[in-house]
C-alpha cells in the first residue's frame, strides 16, 4: 500500500500541498484499505480531499453521490483546474452534456463523477453504468441518510441499498459537516457492515454568535436594517417563510440596501442567477428560504441572519455553517420575537411548531393513495390528478410509502404496490414528530442559555468540550449589537407598509399584463391578508372601505400613466358578493366604469379546492364568457379579484377577454401569495 | 432471499460465460465448506484452479465476471428498487422441483422474480404446445387450465402465442395462480407487468426469469426457456405437439425424467405427433365433460428412468432431515445427492 511520505509527494504533485492532516490521511489509509468509513468533520476541515486524492490514485473511476448540483459544479471546476478529470451529471445540464459525460465515464476517461442520488433511478443511467469501471463510492452529505439529521431526503434510501450490495473490496466514503451522535448511529446501522466513523470537533472559532430578543416582527425589520447599514462585507438573511422573503428584500431596498430574495418558487433560471450574483457580491445580502442551501460556497459570507428561530439546533447548525469559511469573523444573529399570543403561544414557536405538527399528511390520504396505486401504476402527478392532492404531501407519502417497502416505483416512474406488502406503520412518525419538538425545545435552549452559545451547540452534536468557547454575547460580546436599539427609521417603515404594491408578473405564457396587489398574503396580526382571510373564510362580512380606499391609491400610484376603459370582477364562488361589493365601491374612487357583464358559464368549484396546478387549472377551464362579447374590442380592462395565488382563474378570463379583442387586461388584487401559500 | 451483500456475487456467477454443470460445481463446493460465494469471488485465480480443478478457460470467464462485481451491484440496487426478487438457488424459496428436475448440468444458479414467490414451490402443472395448436387443442388447453387451475394447482407457461396464452389466460379467468417463465430478461416485460399488474398485486402471477434482467427476447431463448417450463412442473398436459419441436423435445426429456405427462388424445386425422408421444410413454386424456378420462398407458416407461429416481430419492431424505431442523439454513441436497452418485 502507498506508504504516507510517498503519497504526500504525489499530494504535493497533483494538489499542491504539502502533507495531509493526520485525520486526513488516517482517512485515506482506511480507503486505500477497502474500508467503508463515515467522516464527520466541520467545514473547511478538507473532507473532499479524502476521497479526491485516493480516487486520483485508483485505476477505475470514483463515483461521487451528491445533492447538491451547486456544490457538483464548483468541486468540478476546482478539480478540472488541477488537471483531474472530473465532470458531473445533473439536471440543470443539457443532455447532450450528460451524455458526453457518460460516454468520457465509460471509456474510462475520468477519475471522479458526480451525480445526485435520484440518478439512480434513471434508466440511461443505470444502462450507463454497467459499462464503467468503478473503483470507489461516496456519499456526500451523508447526513441526508437519516431521518433524524436535519436534511433528510429519501433519495439516499436507494445509495444506502446500494452500498449494502457493493462488493466488499469497493471502498465506500460517506461525508457530512453536521450529525449528532443519534444521526451517526443512524448512518452506521443503515450501511451497516462494520463501518468506522472518524470525527473532528465542531468548533467554529471564527463565528461570533448573538441571538437578539425583540418586541415585535416591526423591531426586527428596523434592528436587521440598521445592523447591514454599519456591517461589511455581504451575507445572507434567512426568513421561516416564502412571503417574507419578498416583504424583507423590498424593505431592505426600500431603505437603499441592495437586497435579493430567494425561494423554491422562483423560475432555476433566476435561482441560478442570484446565486450567482451572491459570488459575485451584487447584492448586500440575499433574503432566502432554506432553499438557498448547503450549495452555497463562497468563503467570505460575513454575516447569517435569521429572522426565524429554524427547527433545531442542527438546523441552525448547518445554515449558519455557511458563514466565514476563510477562517475570518463573521456574524451569526438569531433574531426572537418574545411576544405571546392570547393563549400564552411564543409567536416564534408557532411557525417551527406547524412545520413540525404538519410534517405527515393525516393517515387516511396515505390510505388513499395505497387504495389508488393497489388499482393501477400511477406517477406522482396521476396520484395527485387521481386524489385532488398538493404535490408536497403526495411527495411525503410516495416516499414514505417506498420507505415502508408497500410500494414502488418502477422503471417508467410509475409507482405500484407491491405484492405481500406489510401495512402502513405509523408508530415511526409519531416518534419522529417527538423527537422534532426535543429538537425544537433544544432550540429554545439556544436562545435562552447563559452559557457559551457555541459550547451549547457542539454539545447538542455530541462534541466533547475541552476548553469553553468565547465569542459570543454571553461572553466577549456582550451589548454588541445594541447600536441598533435606537433608530430613525420607524416613519420609514411605516410608509414602506403602506406604499409597498407586490408585483402580479404573469407566467411568459399568460394572457394576463403586469398588476399589483396591496400586499402579501401574510397571517399576521393587523396584516391585510389575515384581515381577508377573516372576511372571505371566517363570515367576517365585507372587506373593510379601508382596503378600498387603498386600493384607490395603489391604481393611482402604480397605473395611472394607463387608461382604462371598464372594471370588471371575478364572480363568485362560495365567497358570494365580497368581490362584487369591493368593486361597486371601487369604482366610484378611481372613476373607472364598472361593468357586471363577466359571468360564469358553469359551475366550478372554489379554487381553493383543487389542490393542484394541474387541477386548478381545468377547473376554470373555458369558464367564463362575457354578456356583449363585440364591446370588448380594443378595451383596456382592469380585472379585480381577492386572491392571487396560482394566476389560472385570472389567466382564464384574461384569455376570454383577448379572444374577443381586448388590449388589455391588467389584474389588481387585494392580496398575493408567495409560491402557494394559501 | 441470501444477505444483500451476496446478490451482486450470485449475479457474476450466474451470468459468467461457464458451464451450468461448473457454475454448480462451485455452488455444491462452496457448500460444502462452508463457504459463501463472496468467499468464492475472493479466492484468487490459482486456488480456482486447484481447489476447484477448473480449466483456463473457466477461470478466465469467471475472472471477467468478477470484474462486473461493482456494474452487479448497482443492477442489483435497481432490480430491488423496482421490486424484483432475486432467488439464489441455495435460498429456501428457490424451487425445489426445478432442482430436481434439471439437476447439476441444466438447474440455473439465480432466478429473478416479480410477485408471489410462494407459487414456486407450491403443486404446479404445465400445460404446453404449439404456438400454431388447432382450435381443438386451444379449447382443450382451456378447458384443462382453468379445471387443474381452479382445483387449486399453479399453471405454468411460457407466455408464447397459442397454447401457452391460452393456458395462462384461463387460470386467470378462475381466479387461479400462475407463473410465467420467461424467455427474456425479466426488465424487458414492462407491457406484461402492466396487463397482470392486478393479478401480481394479489399473489396471483408471479413472473420468472433466469436470464440477465436485460437480455432482450430471442427464439433461442423461447427454446431455451422451455425446460425450465417442464422442470418447474409435477405434471405435464400436452395439448399438442409436432415431432420435432420445442414441445416435443420438453415431452422428450420429461419421459426421460420419469415425469408424468398426460397427452390430449387426438382425434382420427389429425396432424400432429400426439399420438406418437402416446406411443412413447405419455398418458393419454380427453375432456368428458368436466372430467378428464385417462386411457391406459400404451407401453411402460423405461426402467431405467425408474430405477434412477428410486435411487435419488433414498439419497435425498437424508440432507432433508438436515433442512427441517434448521428451516432457513441453505439448500443444495439435490447438487449433493447427484454428487455423490458421480
Amino acid at each position: 500500500m502507498l506508504k504516507r511520505q510517498e503519497a504526500e509527494c504525489r499530494l504535493k504533485e497533483i494538489f499542491g500541498f504539502d502533507h495531509f492532516y493526520d485525520d486526513q490521511w488516517s482517512v485515506i489509509e482506511k480507503v486505500f484499505n477497502k474500508e467503508r468509513v463515515l467522516v464527520i468533520q466541520k467545514t473547511g476541515f478538507g473532507k473532499s480531499l479524502c476521497y479526491q486524492f485516493p480516487a486520483t490514485q485508483f485505476n477505475g473511476l470514483t463515483i461521487v453521490f451528491s445533492p447538491l448540483i451547486a456544490l457538483m459544479r464548483d468541486q468540478v471546476t476546482s478539480l478540472n483546474n488541477k488537471g483531474i478529470a472530473a465532470q458531473c451529471i445533473n439536471s440543470n445540464q443539457t443532455q447532450e452534456k450528460n451524455d458526453a459525460v457518460i460516454e468520457q465515464a465509460k471509456k474510462g476517461e475520468l477519475k471522479i463523477l458526480y451525480i445526485a442520488p435520484e440518478r439512480q433511478g434513471s434508466v440511461s443511467w443505470q444502462e450507463a453504468v454497467r459499462q464503467m469501471k468503478i473503483s470507489m463510492v461516496v456519499v456526500d452529505e451523508a447526513h441526508c441518510i437519516s431521518q433524524w439529521g436535519h436534511d433528510f431526503r429519501p433519495d439516499f434510501r436507494r445509495i444506502v441499498d446500494l452500498v449494502k450490495i457493493l462488493p466488499v473490496d469497493i471502498p465506500v466514503l460517506a461525508v457530512t459537516a453536521t450529525a449528532t451522535q443519534r444521526v451517526q448511529d443512524d448512518i452506521q446501522e443503515q450501511i451497516g457492515n462494520g463501518m468506522s466513523v472518524i470525527r473532528g470537533n465542531l468548533l467554529r472559532e471564527n463565528l461570533r454568535l448573538f441571538v437578539v430578543k425583540v418586541k415585535s416582527e416591526n423591531e426586527k425589520k428596523i434592528r436587521i436594517a440598521e445592523y447591514l447599514k454599519n456591517c461589511e462585507g455581504s451575507g445572507l438573511i434567512y426568513t421561516g417563510t416564502r412571503v417574507n422573503t419578498a416583504v424583507y428584500a423590498d424593505w431592505l431596498n426600500y431603505v437603499g440596501i441592495k437586497a435579493a430574495m430567494y425561494n423554491g418558487s422562483l423560475e432555476a433560471e433566476t435561482r441560478v442567477d442570484i446565486e450567482r450574483g451572491l459570488q459575485e457580491n451584487r447584492w448586500k445580502a440575499i433574503v432566502s428560504t432554506n432553499a438557498l442551501g448547503m450549495g452555497v460556497d463562497k468563503p467570505d459570507i460575513r454575516f447569517i441572519i435569521h429572522t426565524q428561530m429554524p427547527q433545531s439546533p442542527i438546523h441552525y447548525y448547518q445554515e449558519i455553517g455557511r458563514a466565514g469559511r476563510d477562517g475570518l469573523p463573521a456574524d451569526i444573529i438569531l433574531f426572537y420575537n418574545e411576544n405571546r399570543d392570547d393563549a400564552g403561544e411564543s409567536f416564534d414557536e408557532k411557525l417551527p411548531l406547524s412545520f413540525i405538527n404538519n410534517a405527515k399528511p393525516k393517515i387516511p390520504e396515505y390510505e388513499a393513495v395505497v387504495e389508488a396505486l393497489k388499482n393501477e401504476p400511477l406517477g406522482e402527478r396521476g396520484v395527485m390528478e387521481k386524489l385532488n392532492m398538493k404535490q408536497t404531501p403526495v411527495r411525503t407519502i410516495l416516499a414514505d410509502l417506498v420507505e415502508q417497502k408497500i410500494i414502488f416505483k418502477n422503471d417508467g416512474g410509475k409507482y405500484e404496490y407491491k405484492y405481500d406488502a406489510p401495512e402502513l406503520k405509523t408508530e415511526s412518525f409519531e416518534k419522529l414528530r417527538l423527537a422534532k419538538l426535543e429538537d425544537l425545545n433544544a432550540m429554545i435552549g439556544y436562545v435562552n442559555t447563559t452559557e457559551p452559545r457555541m459550547d451549547y451547540l457542539r454539545k447538542y452534536l455530541g462534541d466533547k468540550i475541552d476548553i469553553p468557547s468565547s465569542n459570543c454575547d454571553n461572553t466577549n460580546l456582550k451589548g454588541f449589537l445594541d447600536n441598533s436599539l435606537h433608530s430613525d427609521l420607524w416613519t420609514n417603515l411605516k410608509t414602506f407598509k403602506n406604499e409597498r404594491f407586490p408585483e402580479l408578473v404573469p407566467k411568459k405564457t399568460s394572457s394576463l399584463d403586469i398588476g399589483y396587489a396591496l400586499d402579501n398574503y401574510i397571517q399576521e396580526a393587523g396584516e391585510i391578508g389575515q384581515i381577508l382571510h377573516h372576511c372571505k373564510y371566517e363570515n367576517g362580512g365585507d372587506f373593510p372601505d379601508e382596503l378600498v380606499a387603498r386600493m384607490a391609491r395603489m391604481v393611482q400610484k402604480k397605473l395611472s400613466a394607463q387608461h382604462f376603459d371598464m372594471l370588471l370582477y371575478v364572480p363568485p364562488t362560495i365567497s358570494g358578493d365580497l368581490v362584487k361589493n369591493f368593486a361597486e365601491k371601487l369604482t366610484v374612487r378611481i372613476g373607472v366604469p364598472l361593468s357586471h357583464d363577466l359571468k360564469k358559464m358553469r359551475l366550478t368549484e372554489a379554487q381553493k379546492i383543487p389542490q393542484n396546478a394541474i387541477l386548478k387549472r381545468s377547473n376554470v377551464k373555458d369558464a367564463f364568457g362575457f354578456a356583449s362579447p363585440e364591446i370588448l374590442v380594443g378595451k383596456n380592462i382592469l380585472l379585480l379579484d381577492d386572491i392571487y395565488d396560482s394566476g389560472a382563474t385570472m389567466n382564464e378570463i384574461a384569455k376570454m377577454l383577448k379572444k374577443n379583442g381586448a388590449e388589455t387586461v391588467t389584474p389588481i388584487v387585494i392580496a398575493k401569495t408567495v409560491g402557494g401559500d394559501l | 432471499m441470501s444477505e444483500l451483500n451476496e446478490l451482486a456475487y450470485w449475479m457474476a456467477l450466474a451470468h459468467a460465460a461457464v458451464n451450468t454443470s461448473v457454475k454448480n460445481d462451485v455452488l455444491i463446493k462452496c457448500f460444502k465448506e462452508k463457504k459463501s460465494v463472496v468467499d468464492f469471488f475472493s479466492m484468487s485465480t490459482q486456488d480456482w484452479n486447484s481447489v476447484f480443478g477448473m480449466n483456463l478457460a473457466d477461470v478466465d470467464a469467471l475472472s471477467r465476471a468478477k470484474e462486473q462485481l461493482a456494474n452487479n451491484a448497482f443492477a442489483v440496487e435497481n432490480l430491488l428498487s423496482q421490486g424484483f426478487v432475486l432467488i439464489p438457488s441455495t435460498s429456501p424459496e428457490f424451487p425445489q422441483l426445478l432442482k430436481d428436475n434439471l439437476k447439476k448440468n441444466g438447474c440455473p444458479v439465480l432466478l429473478y422474480a416479480k410477485g408471489n414467490i410462494g407459487l414456486l414451490n407450491q403443486p404446479s402443472v404445465a400445460v404446453v404446445g404449439a404456438r400454431s395448436a388447432s382450435e381443438i387443442s386451444l379449447d382443450f388447453t382451456r378447458k384443462i387450465s382453468s379445471k387443474l387451475a381452479k382445483e387449486g394447482k399453479v399453471v405454468v407457461s411460457g407466455f408464447a402465442k397459442g397454447v401457452d396464452r391460452v393456458a395462462l389466460d384461463a387460470a386467470v379467468s378462475v381466479e387461479g395462480k400462475s407463473v410465467i417463465v420467461l424467455p427474456q430478461g425479466i426488465s424487458t416485460f414492462a407491457s406484461g407487468f402492466k396487463q397482470y399488474y392486478k393479478q401480481i398485486i394479489e399473489g396471483k402471477v408471479l413472473v420468472v426469469s433466469a436470464y440477465a434482467p436485460k437480455v432482450p427476447w430471442s427464439t433461442r431463448l423461447a427454446m431455451d426457456r422451455n425446460r425450465f417450463i417442464y422442470g418447474l412442473a409435477s405434471e405435464i398436459y400436452v395439448a399438442e405437439s409436432n415431432e420435432g419441436g420445442g414441445t416435443w423435445s420438453g415431452v422428450m426429456n420429461g419421459l426421460k425424467r420419469g415425469c408424468k405427462i398426460y397427452v390430449r388424445k387426438p382425434d382420427d386425422g389429425e396432424k400432429n405427433a400426439n399420438r406418437i408421444l402416446i406411443e412413447k410413454g405419455c398418458s393419454p386424456i380427453s375432456l368428458g365433460g368436466e372430467n378428464v378420462i385417462e386411457y391406459p398407458i400404451a407401453v411402460p416407461q423405461m426402467q431405467a428412468v425408474c430405477e434412477e429416481k428410486a435411487v435419488y430419492n433414498a439419497e435425498k431424505k437424508e440432507p432433508k432431515k438436515r433442512k427441517s431442523r434448521k428451516k432457513k439454513e441453505a439448500t443444495l441436497d439435490l447438487f449433493e445427492a447427484e454428487d455423490n452418485q458421480t
